[in-house]
């Protein structure tokens, strides 16, 4: 090789890494500076009221971006707004959890209209000025979502998000192997080791803790993580395998190789539509109960668009689909209210099913949600040490 | 190189030699690319790591801070999971590239005019989705899965054995996973070996497996580290075959980092855990190639 093509190359070489260095310090704002990031000025407030325009839902144009959960991005879950809206055309990006709707809002919020959060999760987005405040007036179907949900999606005294699905959270168990769970602690019990499952989740882990042993969610010491992560590093001994989707917890289920596992409700009407005899706990400390909402975009284009499908996805069919494909419960009470109707039984896949469905959701208990306990908000410093507990019990295996 | 009579003099018609347009040409996209899509996420990476948390604008100046580093430093389990998935990934290299060296040489010196047929049956497996395959061994260590169903049908046990959801399971299929890949490189050196050296080396009576052990295995050297490292380096950081088949014990430092990114919003403590491997990564194969010298055992 030529000497001086060699040096040559080297000094190219050189010359593109320092470019590369440039452009990611420089272009990035990665910049060594002693200033601290700041944080963007609140977009958070709702535009400047938008006259409802008058044009009919199917001759209104335009396109809406939703950032969703991989499944919810079939038109079964927004029929309403389908039929209604024919001529706007929705795409959709995608998160698999939470922590990735977040991610992808702080990477680039322009590039979504709307997305779909969880409680746990709200007080991030609206700190980071991510979600737009929510002109609730606008909201057709809004009176048929109850109080308690709309205050859910309050954040700072604001609505800054709309309650769509919801479920519970609790123990599913084979009553064939095990006659009755009425406390969490089933998932620490030794007797039945190898038999038991729980979600990956840092977070669930820590409440799962608390409700053993009547812990403050939402003011967890470091001397009670401590034990927390001491006493999941042991159960990590008794676990069958840490499931992430629910499918994976169903077909443990299913085939008789775990016989308790943390659970949402869907997996209880999943596995008891298949024949499996399985229970779904009410156990003494109360289940947990998680809700879906939507917030829109602070970077938003297309606000009043985004407020008519927040509008139509509370609608009635799009309900009752969330409520027949996933078992999940809608925020519509109308929706909920038809399991008790016998008179509904066909939109809910006949009598049988309408009973199953009526028994997953509790609806025959007035006081289910008087011993339920609702998700909390963390805070960054929850979620990040929660997190690494978590890791931390999974690195010690 | 350059042959002598084509070495330019040192100064003379450089300016007029067209092969170096022709260099920049075809080196500048690849470099470009590589710069775009290695250099700069990596550097990204490097910088989020010295972040304090995800607050903020993500592209905005921040106080740099080894805040992430001292927590890395401060979890031994961190270091002992690294530890564990280094291990892991050694064994999964050396034997996917061992169990890869008879099927390229099947392919290099016995399949004749079959070898592209064979190459292609066993590539097959590829034109599937890496999920899929790695879900396959799923329902092949399954408590009711096919190895259990025949292991109890021979009488050789009554109770289905825990073939799933622990660390041998993960080896397994990754080890089933990599032999296609490890293969390639492997493949490649031999085909760069001359037969005739073969036929020399029977006409001095040397048997099958002298010829191997003295001029097969030697030349093909270069394709077997390459195959080795080629696996090895990525199954340090694997993630997605622990999640699936690995079970509560099964998980591997790549899982950690995923959990810090996908479940917890953490990107600078993931960042710095990324890191951290990236660079014990690197010196192990620093280390590696010192020991195992391939220019010296080439007789280079």
């Amino acid at each position: 090789m030529h000497p001086r093509r060699s040096l040559t190359t080297t000094q190219a070489a050189f010359v593109l890494f320092i470019a590369a260095v440039v452009a990611a310090c420089g272009g990035s704002g990665a910049s060594l500076s002693p200033t601290a990031g700041a944080t963007e000025p609140g977009a958070t407030q709702a535009p400047p009221t938008a006259t409802p325009t008058e044009v009919p839902p199917d001759k209104v144009t335009g396109s809406l971006t939703v950032l969703e959960w991989p499944g919810y991005e079939t038109k079964d879950f927004w029929p309403d707004f389908g039929t209604k809206y024919k001529n706007v055309n929705v795409s959709f990006q995608f998160g698999s959890t939470d922590a990735e709707i977040y991610g992808h809002m702080k990477a680039s919020p322009e590039q979504y209209d709307l997305f779909h959060q969880y409680t746990g999760w709200l007080q991030f987005d609206v700190d980071e000025g991510l979600a737009m405040e929510i002109d609730t007036s606008k909201l057709k179907n809004w009176d048929k979502v109850p109080d308690a949900f709309k205050k859910i999606g309050q954040v700072n005294g604001k609505q800054y998000f709309i309650p769509w699905d919801w479920g519970f959270t609790s123990i599913l168990y084979r009553t064939d192997k095990i006659p009755n769970v009425d406390s969490w602690g089933i998932l620490f019990d030794p007797q039945y080791k190898g038999h038991l499952s729980m979600w990956d989740d840092g977070p669930g882990a820590v409440t799962v803790s608390a409700y053993v042993h009547g812990y403050d969610e939402t003011n967890i010491t470091a001397d009670q993580l401590t034990a927390i992560q001491a006493e999941w590093t042991a159960q990590a001994k008794l676990n069958k395998t840490y499931w992430t989707a629910p499918s994976d917890l169903e077909s443990l289920v299913n085939k008789g190789d775990v016989w308790a596992g943390y659970s949402w409700q869907g997996s209880y009407a999943v596995t008891k539509g298949a024949g499996t005899p399985v229970a779904y706990a009410n156990p003494k400390e109360g289940r947990n109960s998680w809700v879906g909402l939507y917030g829109i975009s602070s970077k938003t284009q297309n606000y009043d668009l985004a407020l008519r499908f927040i509008d139509e996805k509370l609608a009635l069919l799009t309900g009752q689909n969330l409520v027949n494909l996933y078992y999940y419960g809608s925020a519509n009470q109308d929706v909920m209210n038809g399991l008790n109707d016998p008179a509904q039984a066909d939109t809910f896949g006949g009598a049988e099913t309408q009973a199953l469905l009526k028994d997953t959701f509790s609806i025959g208990d007035p006081n289910i949600l008087q011993h339920t306990n609702f998700t909390p908000n963390l805070t960054a410093d929850q979620r990040d040490a929660w997190t690494a507990m978590w890791t931390e019990v999974k690195a010690a295996q | 190189m350059t042959a002598a009579s084509e070495r330019l003099p040192t100064g003379a018609g450089r300016s007029t030699d067209p092969r170096r347009g022709t260099f920049w040409l075809l080196t500048l996209p690849s470099a470009v690319a590589l710069g775009l899509f290695l250099i700069l996420p990596i550097l990204f990476m490097v910088a989020l790591s010295f972040r304090a948390d995800l607050s903020g604008q993500l592209l905005a100046p921040f106080a740099p801070t080894v805040k992430q580093y001292a927590k890395v430093l401060d979890t031994g389990s961190y270091w002992n999971l690294l530890g564990i998935s280094t291990v892991m990934a050694f064994g999964v290299a050396l034997v996917a590239t061992a169990a890869a060296y008879p099927l390229a040489y099947f392919l290099a010196f016995r399949a004749g005019k079959r070898a592209g047929l064979y190459l292609i049956l066993l590539l097959v497996p590829f034109w599937t989705s890496y999920l899929l395959r790695v879900m396959a061994w799923r329902l092949m260590l399954d408590s009711s899965g096919v190895v259990n169903s025949i292991l109890i049908a021979l009488g050789l046990t009554r109770d289905p054995l825990d073939l799933l959801y622990n660390r041998g399971a993960v080896v397994v299929t990754l080890i089933y996973v990599w032999i296609p890949f490890a293969m390639l490189p492997i493949l490649a050196a031999m085909g760069r070996i001359d037969v005739r050296l073969h036929d020399a080396a029977a006409d001095l009576y040397a048997s099958p497996w002298q010829q191997l052990l003295r001029i097969t295995l030697p030349l093909s050297l270069p394709g077997i580290i390459a195959a080795f490292f080629m696996v090895f380096i990525p199954t340090v950081g694997e993630y997605v075959t622990p999640l699936l088949v690995g079970g509560t014990g099964g998980s591997m430092y790549g899982n950690i980092v995923q959990a810090f990114f996908v479940q917890a919003a953490n990107w600078p403590l993931g960042a710095a855990l990324s890191v951290i491997m990236l660079a014990t990564t690197l010196l192990l194969v620093v280390i590696g190639l010192r020991i195992v010298q391939p220019r010296r055992l080439l007789g280079q």
